[in-house]
């Protein structure tokens, strides 16, 4: 392996000390002179008519500047907002015209001079509402007595063989995808073994700790600006520009240090909002959404049921797999419904068919959370996969193991052959971790095993690297930082350009001043931004080494870049003719020489968009104790593998796998979005509950270095896949433990106690 | 309706006019603008907002500014002098136990509490210290892993400072 002198190495985060000392400005922390803030009329009906909006009691009150409802915009008047990051599209009034669909939805709008005051008006707002049916559950919502919830809906034929076949059709239907391979009727015919469950993942919300804010202004000019907290400020501008009418030049969005986004943070929520109310006010507008306003009208995650069938032979062979997944997309399209897909995982399976459904219910529409719609595919799959192992009494490992692809094989879904993975290593490696294969059996004591794949993407982005005057170097870009990737980017630059990691800054600019930059998300930064940020340090390298071979009065490709430190220990980086020290000129000064030659300042610019790149997994094993009295669980051993490609910083890397694997375990053991009658039941962090710090042992993690074919310096993409396996791990360690299955997530006390009295009554306890 | 108090922010004394309902994370980041204290729920659950009053952690958003006149108030900005770091944060930074950040604050003010409490503090003793405090992002085990480091530093010292 090549040796490198700031890659690899755990550098500090570059904002970690304003983040320590309360320095670093989130978005809730930009006040500006004579600001308002701004709150909303959220319904409190899942479906409901509007019968009637007053709002002359909340004018009355001092401090009130303006309210708006969707009849004050022009009743009916609908916008689109265009995601170009994305390329989303979605066509959404601003407020609810008529009908609410789900409780959370807008109303009205309220702007004031207090938050206080704000309150008092959002309060005095009167409506009157004829309630409607609801409709919360997707198991409900195909059936033929549901509600419809949307004109558009779409009435589809049930796949024949699954749970719900009886019912001839799906109502409320919206999106759908269909695949098949093989031939599944052949292999279930084959199989020596049936393992059949339906898998319920509920709705999950993102929970970054930093609820959504923004803060607007208008100048008398048209031009606005927008300080906000997103995965993309880009993304920000084009959804601002084409919900409220106005030309993106006219657009400056300004990414302030974000609190936690996980896929929940990238399009427009409370922007056009505060934008519209700052033009008709003529001063800035605040919005911060409280945590409630997040749970009941935020972007969470979708729920989903799935179906699994899996034929399978007493040697290990999978002679087919069939799904059919039922996901909760709430009261618009936009879950990630193809992850019912998952069944095909990173094996050689050859006869597979899935039918995949969105269906429309009363709650918020959905968004990205980590790895999006794969925790809850996989989960489906995985936890199916280790139920097979016992059907047939294998080792779950095992299984996995001779059914995996590898190097040269296929894959099933588009044949494409694949390349730089190492699924097997991995999985193996999280089991020589955990001692797996020395494991002892204690009573009340489970283990569990999973993967999840992740196949990341590229995105379109660009950098600017410069060599400063005083020997620094200063990274350029426009992409959000969410998970290090600002200090990524500047340890690829160092390394290129040969600076000490010490003489490096890094500098994140706004739509108005920063090159193109893709959105912070599908664990696509650091490939595409380090590629960009790579090929900028290089472009700059090269203007650099030009300029000191004519200095040194000699050929480039006779240079050589010296590290050395001097006496003091200080590193002073220089190009020396090769062998010759004394023949030598720093990078400092090589920078200051730039300044009076007639090609000016050293900068170097670098783009990118798109390579090819490869799937990778992440495995878990977890071990748990149960109580079997009351059914509560104890996390005893959390430990994860995974293939990075190149760690460019192993702290970040092993935050990345720790951070993951710990909302992976809450999705399978305490998380929830929990509704009845579509009414939301928790909507606090005291009964929505996520890990404490008490919930949780160390978290262990390995990882693997396969680089990449395209990644800079091997850079594969790895913030999602730790997210992926750990509820199918969690799902085999407490049958490991207790002889059950609990199939529906979370496994709360009260499901595993249900399910071990099942067991009981049943006789197999 | 409005009164006038005194608020004792991080060594200095703010006289601020508050209306009786206004809580102290809002008029400490409103209208002092020290926005190191984050409101990540607004219940209590969550502690981004975990300020020292006379010594002891409190979730500031549950606090009346009004009740906290002249009492001692310190913040994660007063954890330091301008331009140094204590240990606690030290150690934060050097171990990356911070991603997104905005938790930080809140366990920083809790931590700080904890080390004065009990300098020597178990893993076992520092996950139920800070059980209030929600991170989403890390896992907690480097946040863990920090505040044990920035124990052995403290205590490592001849002559033992406080954090």
């Amino acid at each position: 392996m090549a040796e490198f002198a700031v890659i690899g190495k755990p550098v500090p985060r570059v904002d970690a000390v304003d983040k320590v000392t309360g320095a670093a400005r989130y978005a809730a922390d930009v006040n500006l002179p004579g600001q308002l803030w701004a709150g909303f009329v959220h319904s409190p009906h899942p479906h409901a008519r509007i019968k009637r909006i007053d709002t002359s009691k909340a004018e009355c009150i001092p401090g009130v500047v303006k309210i708006l409802t969707q009849d004050a915009l022009g009743a009916g008047a609908t916008q689109e907002t265009i995601d170009t990051v994305h390329g989303m599209r979605l066509s959404q009034s601003l407020f609810a015209v008529e009908v609410v669909r789900y409780q959370g939805e807008k109303i009205a709008a309220v702007c004031a001079i207090s938050p206080e005051i704000c309150k008092d008006a959002v309060e005095a707002i009167e409506v009157e509402y004829e309630r409607l049916p609801a409709v919360d559950e997707v198991e409900q919502a195909i059936r033929p007595e549901a509600p419809v919830i949307r004109e558009d809906a779409k009435e589809v034929e049930a796949p024949t063989g699954c749970p719900w076949a009886n019912l001839g059709m799906f109502r409320n239907v919206c999106q759908e995808a269909h695949f098949s391979a093989g031939d599944v009727e052949a292999g279930f015919a084959e199989a020596d073994v049936i393992v059949e469950g339906i898998y319920r993942i509920p709705r999950v919300h993102q929970t970054y700790i930093e609820p959504h804010a923004c803060v607007a202004r208008v100048d008398p000019s048209g031009k606005v600006t927008v300080w906000t907290s997103t995965q993309s400020i880009f993304a920000i501008r084009s959804g601002v520009a084409s919900s409220l009418g106005i030309p993106q030049s006219n657009i400056n969005v300004v990414g302030q240090t974000i609190g936690g986004g996980f896929g929940g943070k990238f399009g427009v929520l409370v922007h056009p909002y505060a934008v519209l109310l700052a033009q008709v006010t003529g001063r800035p507008v605040k919005i911060v959404y409280s945590r409630e306003e997040e749970m009941l009208d935020g972007r969470p995650a979708p729920g989903a049921v799935i179906w699994v069938k899996t034929g399978i032979k007493r040697d290990g062979t999978v002679t087919a797999r069939q799904a059919v997944g039922l996901w909760d997309c709430g009261h618009v399209p936009g879950a990630s419904i193809y992850a019912t897909g998952r069944i095909v995982g990173v094996y050689n399976f050859k006869n597979i068919k899935y039918d995949a459904y969105g269906i429309y219910t009363n709650k918020p529409g959905t968004s990205a959370y980590r790895a999006p719609g794969a925790p809850q595919g996989s989960y489906a799959s995985e936890a199916n996969l280790n139920q097979c192992a016992a059907a047939i009494g294998m080792d779950p490992i095992a299984l996995r193991l001779q059914n995996m692809a590898q190097d040269g094989d296929q894959r099933v879904i588009d044949r494409k052959p694949l390349s730089r993975v190492a699924f097997k290593e991995t999985l193996l490696a999280a089991a020589k971790q955990a001692g797996w294969f020395e494991r002892e059996k204690k009573p009340n004591h489970g283990w569990g095993v999973a993967i999840g794949e992740w196949h990341h993407g590229a995105g379109p982005g660009s950098a600017v690297v410069t060599l400063m005057d005083d020997g620094t170097l200063k990274v350029f870009s426009g992409a959000m930082d969410i998970t290090g990737t600002d200090t990524g980017m500047g340890q690829i630059a160092a390394e290129v350009v040969g600076v000490p990691w010490e003489n490096v800054r890094v500098i994140r600019g706004d739509t108005d001043s920063a090159p193109y930059a893709t959105g912070s998300g599908g664990s696509v930064v650091l490939f595409s931004m380090g590629n960009a940020v790579k090929r900028a340090a290089e472009n700059l390298r090269e203007k650099m080494l030009a300029l000191a071979a004519q200095h040194l009065e000699t050929t480039v490709d006779s240079l050589e870049a010296v590290r050395a430190a001097d006496e003091s220990g200080r590193v002073i980086p220089r190009v020396q003719r090769r062998g010759q020290p004394e023949e030598s000129v720093t990078l400092q000064e090589l920078a200051q020489i730039a300044l009076r030659t007639t090609g000016g300042p050293l900068v170097g610019t670098g783009t990118f968009a798109s390579e090819p790149s490869h799937p990778l997994i992440s495995a878990q094993i977890v071990e748990v104790e149960v109580d079997p009295e009351t059914g509560v669980m104890e996390i005893k051993r959390l430990v994860g593998a995974l293939d990075v490609g190149r760690a460019i910083n192993p702290y970040e890397v092993e935050g990345q796998m720790q951070g993951g694997a710990t909302q992976g375990l809450s999705w399978g053991w305490m998380e929830e979005m929990q509704f009845g009658q579509g009414r939301m039941l928790n909507t606090h962090l005291s009964d929505y509950r996520i890990p404490t710090i008490q919930d949780l042992p160390a978290i262990e993690s390995v990882y693997l270095e396969v680089p990449s074919e395209h990644g800079p310096f091997g850079v594969k993409g790895i913030g999602e896949p730790p997210i992926v396996p750990t509820p199918a791990a969690l799902h085999l360690a407490i049958h490991d433990a207790t002889g059950a299955w609990v199939n529906d997530l979370p496994a709360t006390p009260e499901r595993i106690w249900r399910a071990l009295h099942r067991n009981r009554d049943e006789g197999k306890g | 309706m409005k009164r006038l108090i005194n608020l004792r922010i991080n060594g200095v004394t703010y006289p601020v006019e508050v209306e009786p309902r206004e809580r102290l994370l809002d008029v400490v980041r409103y209208k002092l603008d020290i926005t190191g204290p984050k409101e990540g729920c607004g219940t209590g659950d969550c502690g981004a907002c975990t300020m020292l009053i006379d010594g002891k952690p409190v979730t500031s958003c549950l606090m009346l500014a009004v009740s906290t006149a002249g009492r001692e108030i310190t913040t994660v900005e007063g954890l330091a002098r301008p331009g140094e770091l204590n240990d606690l944060q030290r150690a934060f930074v050097e171990l990356t136990a911070v991603q997104c950040g905005v938790c930080i604050p809140g366990f920083l003010v809790n931590a700080t509490a904890l080390l004065r409490e009990n300098p020597n503090p178990t893993e076992e003793e520092i996950r139920a210290w800070l059980q209030g405090n929600l991170c989403r992002c890390t896992g907690y085990t480097k946040i863990v892993d920090a505040v044990m480091e920035a124990a052995r530093r403290i205590n490592a010292r001849p002559s033992p400072e406080t954090a």
